[in-house]
């Protein structure tokens, strides 16, 4: 009986210890307001801006932005200076401004690949300024385009939609071309097709 | 005093086969990168084949005297127990901390990078030693309720990367050369890890079908190439990107908006370690001729924790503990060297003498 109970008892205190040393202390809590749900990136002033998306339950989108030439360093940048504890585990939707993603776009699906806290199929579209801008007004924007991807997608299954597809279709030799999907806001958010070319 | 208690030997080998299956969950940059879908089956043809050469002996010696190695040798060369004992004890170490590494840096890069590697091994390893007291027979028992965990975590990780199969990803073709069939072959050896322990625990068991190994293996194989096929052809190249590719897997099954099943995975593979280093405990104190009793258990638990902490902090200690060749001679030698001297011994001492 003695040995049952000290058994148990070492049991319980290395058990105890774990939960203390592993993430249950305050120093480990992630604020919600940490949690990065959506990515965007654009240029302003002929600068490349990287807007991080923080998980809000409010109308309007809660944004930060950071000046940076990759996804990388604007992930640095954004831990450093802006967002203590930023997590991207649950992050959902990288858009891409169709005005940059000649340069940014191969090279940041190529950093996400490597980072294991970051979903691959968390959804990567190209978009127009004024998607841009809606997403930074309205909430339900994201819904939306999540939406006409999973349509887009069931419609024509050729087109890449994740990171895992575009990496890759990025890394695959032989084909000249891929399909990414492309939203448009001229009366209301559209999604269509855009044909990227691979670099040679 | 548990292993006089005999068991029925399915849920013993289905235990088995759990632990071959689903150490695939671990699988880290082990595979020839360059290499076909089509090429990694010639190799998991190749190693299972190997696997059931080697567990011929264990199983002769089965059929023949419904007992296991340790108990053969007791009775034919008494002299010879101290060095049996210290050969097994040393390679079931081996293959302890042949496990137990890789789980500890996945569970750290995977899903604590701030926790301790040790301390992970130190909460893994009382559970084990807790298990390992209690025996054999509770185990499998255990390893029913992990066979039923684990065909829903596959269903779910194989049904969920079904939407993201791409046949352009891979080719069918044979792609590969001979050192890359050999480094794929020794890979695919891995599960003879399991002839040692049933060479050592299968003198518990009753009701012994030569067709339960088999299946056991034939079932490993399916496994690892459904696995193998949705690595290839869900993950592409974006399975070489990062290590633990099975983990990469579990993170691309989903089912509409419910994504991603990692904390399955990880269930998973800490049960299945934690059945192996379980299994291996009481394959060590049943060697040393002491099945179930706490002190063995715990001077050996230690010896796993001391070089699994030396492991963490030195390199070469990690190298030579997670060398892929030692692995294997380690394994063949309990499993297929030791069985097979003492069955003939054991033939010899039973001939008639003139």
């Amino acid at each position: 009986m003695r040995r049952k109970i000290s058994i148990v008892l070492t049991i319980w205190s290395v058990a105890f210890s774990a939960l203390l040393l592993t993430g249950c202390n305050t120093s480990r809590r992630i604020e919600t307001a940490a949690i990065i749900e959506n990515v965007s990136v654009n240029r302003q002033d002929g600068e490349i801006i990287y807007t991080f998306y923080r998980l809000t339950d409010d109308e309007k989108p809660w944004g930060v932005d950071v000046r940076a030439d990759s996804l990388e360093e604007a992930c640095a940048l954004a831990e450093e200076s802006y967002i203590p504890h930023f997590s991207l585990a649950k992050l959902e939707l990288l858009m891409i401004d169709e005005d940059v993603y000649e340069e940014v776009m191969e090279s940041d699906i190529d950093f996400i690949s490597t980072r294991p806290s970051f979903s691959p199929i968390a959804y990567v579209t190209l978009c127009d300024d004024k998607t841009m801008e809606s997403f930074r007004e309205n909430n339900r924007a994201q819904r939306v385009i999540e939406e006409q991807l999973i349509l887009l997608k069931n419609h024509n299954p050729d087109v890449s939609i994740n990171y895992l597809s575009i990496f890759n279709q990025f890394a695959r030799e032989g084909e000249e071309s891929f399909t990414v999907p492309f939203v448009s806001s001229e009366k209301e958010l559209k999604v269509s097709e855009f044909e990227i070319r691979r670099k040679k | 005093m548990q292993a006089r208690i005999k068991f029925s030997s399915k849920r013993f080998l289905l235990a088995l086969m759990l632990c071959a299956c689903s150490i695939i969950l671990l699988q880290n940059d082990d595979l020839a990168a360059d290499t076909s879908f089509t090429f990694q089956l010639l190799g998991i043809l190749g190693g299972l084949s190997v696997c059931f050469v080697l567990f011929l002996p264990s199983l002769f010696i089965k059929i023949r005297t419904d007992g296991d190695v340790l108990q053969l040798a007791e009775r034919c060369t008494p002299r010879a127990k101290l060095p049996l004992a210290a050969v097994y004890s040393c390679c079931f170490v081996y293959t302890a901390l042949y496990f137990l590494l890789p789980y500890t840096e996945m569970f750290h890069t995977k899903y604590f990078p701030e926790a301790s590697p040790c301390l992970i091994t130190v909460v893994l390893l009382a559970c084990c030693v807790y298990a390992a007291c209690k025996g054999v027979n509770v185990i499998s028992r255990f390893g029913v309720f992990l066979f039923a965990f684990a065909l829903l975590t596959n269903i779910l990780m194989f049904g969920g990367s079904v939407s993201e199969v791409d046949w352009g990803h891979c080719t069918f073709a044979l792609r590969g050369d001979a050192g890359e069939f050999l480094q794929n072959t020794v890979y695919f050896v891995t599960p003879a890890f399991i002839i040692p322990i049933f060479a050592c625990l299968s003198g518990c068991v009753s009701n012994f079908r030569l067709r339960q190994p088999v299946f056991a293996l034939v079932f490993t194989g399916i496994k690892y190439a459904a696995v193998i096929f949705f690595i290839c052809f869900a993950l592409g190249d974006y399975s070489r990107r990062q290590g633990f590719q099975t983990f990469l897997l579990s993170r691309v099954a989903h089912f509409s908006t419910f994504a991603g099943i990692e904390s399955f995975y990880l269930a998973l593979s800490t049960m299945a370690v934690f059945m192996i280093l379980s299994l291996l405990l009481c394959c060590i104190t049943k060697s040393v001729g002491r099945s179930g009793e706490l002190r063995p258990i715990i001077l050996f638990t230690g010896i796993i924790l001391a070089l699994d902490v030396a492991a963490t902090y030195l390199d070469p200690v990690r190298e030579v503990l997670t060398n892929p060749l030692l692995f294997v001679v380690l394994t063949v030698i309990p499993a297929a060297v030791i069985p097979m001297i003492w069955y003939f011994i054991g033939r010899k001492s039973n001939a008639p003498k003139n």
